[in-house]
């Protein structure tokens, strides 16, 4: 295609916007309300995911040794552990420490455990932190098959929940994402069905004269392209004003995510250039697709 | 030229265009006339391509327009084909929100023509059909038949082999139809083959010509016949 044939279609495209304004300003809209919802429905998983990760985070396990262990074995369990895959944190409890813990933690312990002495009955432990829950079976499993372990403490139930609470949301959510999606590109195309039936004169002539079908789609996909250009801009620059708003509403308001142990909401910088290539290019993509879409019927030649 | 044999038509089990054959030469006139639903559309829909010829087993179909094979021509061939055809709308289908000079570029421009080749052949097709004044004109600022020379210049802008108008009277007065059938037997004279298609049989016999008859999918008629005001004038000398 000759460069001066670019330009023009380029040109008509953005003159069709023009042309078509009410039609231009009905996509504009209703693609911004659909980017819009698509978005906050990411960025709302992306959310719960991290809450979910910071949750996960808190997890510990703890091994309790039985008390033939000596020192020089408890290093080197020590040592497996942390070569072990999937623990990311290994730190030795010792059976005073924990003796300590429970003395502090206890009203009237000096009676309670005044016979015993200051001797610890207590086990010695290893806490560790499991890096993926979803495989914490795998990982006690390796545990247990090492020496010496008298008990192995894990949150199953907690973790049962979270990775089920995970996957739930995943599908829920995934289910959502896509159909917006798809009734983002069916309602984009009824929107410009009728645009393009207005410029139906000009693709019978454009056919009939021998153009292809390339040449009468390309003015349609700039048009489309730069509304969802327009669009996703505008989502960009309202996601940007109403995200930060309610982080700052649900930060200082609530002590419900740090009562469960979140670090709380994403903050905006950390996924800004996402959001702008999301909304960018899903906007330019679902506008080209829909109107392109929506010319098939008369475009073929 | 077009050269169409035993050639078929069918829409939903129903056959628009039956066993037709029929031939035109380079530079040929020809009028095809027939009622509503008489194939007449069919015919236009089959030469530029629009409907596809039904190819039945041991039938010794074949058609050519142009040089191209159109029972062999492959989708992606047929814009080739259309541009070696100019086609005359019976509603004129220029395009409101340009001028005439842009309706006419617009056909260059759409099989991506060179700007140098568009600035220097729309204004000489434009000038041809006597619009040189009305070159910035808007379509609604014309006439109806200044709109339908500027739908002839656009259709002979890429200079095609064949001429295709549909109905281009149809909108138009007596005295503005018969201009415009002598605008297209001048564009005729410069070796481009036309063929009109219409439903007002006195015009063609008026100017009389080849005429081909369609009536229910079949040619019933395909001859020459006198011009009326020739016979009229052989009357009168008599």
């Amino acid at each position: 295609m000759r460069a001066s044939s670019a330009v023009y279609l380029f040109k008509q495209g953005i003159r069709n916007i023009g042309t078509n304004h009410i039609m231009s300003i009905a996509s504009f809209f209703i693609l911004t309300v659909s980017l819009l919802l698509i978005g906050f429905t990411a960025i709302f998983y992306a959310n719960i995911n991290s809450f979910i990760t910071d949750i996960e985070g808190k997890n510990e396990v703890i091994i309790f040794l039985d008390e033939e262990a000596d020192d020089e074995y408890i290093e080197q369990l020590g040592e497996k552990l942390k070569n072990t895959d999937n623990i990311s944190g290994v730190s030795f409890y010792s059976k005073e420490e924990a003796f300590e813990d429970i003395k502090k933690d206890m009203v009237n312990a000096e009676d309670i455990f005044g016979y015993i002495g200051d001797e610890s009955p207590l086990p010695d432990a290893y806490r560790i932190k499991i890096d993926d829950v979803s495989r914490m079976s795998n990982t006690l499993y390796t545990i247990n098959s090492f020496d010496h372990i008298e008990k192995v403490k894990a949150p199953y139930d907690f973790v049962n929940i979270l990775t089920g609470l995970r996957s739930i949301i995943s599908v829920i959510l995934t289910v959502i994402l896509v159909l917006l999606i798809v009734v983002s590109l069916i309602i984009i195309s009824n929107t410009t069905r009728a645009s393009v039936d207005i410029r139906r004169r000009e693709i019978d002539i454009m056919k009939f004269v021998g153009a292809t079908n390339t040449f009468i789609k390309i003015p349609f996909f700039v048009e489309g392209f730069v509304i969802g250009l327009g669009a996703g801009t505008a989502a960009v620059l309202i996601t940007c004003f109403f995200y930060d708003k309610l982080v700052t509403l649900l930060s200082t308001e609530t002590t419900l995510l740090a009562a469960v142990g979140s670090n709380g909401f994403i903050p905006l910088d950390s996924f800004l250039k996402y959001i702008i290539l999301g909304y960018l290019i899903s906007g330019a993509v679902i506008s080209a697709a829909g109107i392109v879409h929506s010319t098939r019927k008369y475009v073929k030649v | 030229m077009v050269e169409i044999n035993n050639v078929s038509v069918t829409y939903d089990g129903v056959e628009a265009l039956k066993d037709v054959s029929l031939k035109i030469n380079d530079g040929e006139f020809v009028f095809v006339v027939g009622e509503n639903g008489a194939g007449k559309s069919t015919l236009i829909k089959l030469l530029i391509r629009d409907v596809k010829p039904d190819i039945k087993k041991g039938a010794k179909s074949s058609m050519f327009v142009n040089g191209f094979d159109l029972v062999q021509l492959k989708q992606r061939r047929v814009t080739e084909l259309r541009r070696t055809i100019g086609f005359v709308f019976q509603d004129y289908k220029l395009i409101p929100n340009l001028s005439v000079y842009d309706n006419v570029a617009f056909v260059l421009r759409s099989i991506d023509a060179p700007n140098r080749y568009i600035r220097k052949r729309v204004p000489q097709v434009i000038a041809l059909m006597g619009l040189k004044d009305k070159i910035r004109s808007m379509p609604h600022e014309l006439s109806g038949g200044e709109q339908q020379r500027v739908a002839i210049a656009r259709a002979l802008v890429n200079n095609p082999q064949l001429i295709i108008a549909d109905e281009p009277t149809g909108n138009l007065d007596p005295r503005t139809s018969a201009e415009m059938l002598v605008m297209l037997k001048k564009i005729n004279a410069r070796d481009t083959t036309v063929l009109v298609v219409t439903h007002e049989h006195e015009l063609v016999k008026k100017l009389g010509g080849r005429l081909v008859t369609l009536k229910r999918g079949e040619i019933v008629f395909d001859g020459y016949i006198e011009p009326e005001v020739h016979h009229k004038k052989e009357a009168s000398t008599v």
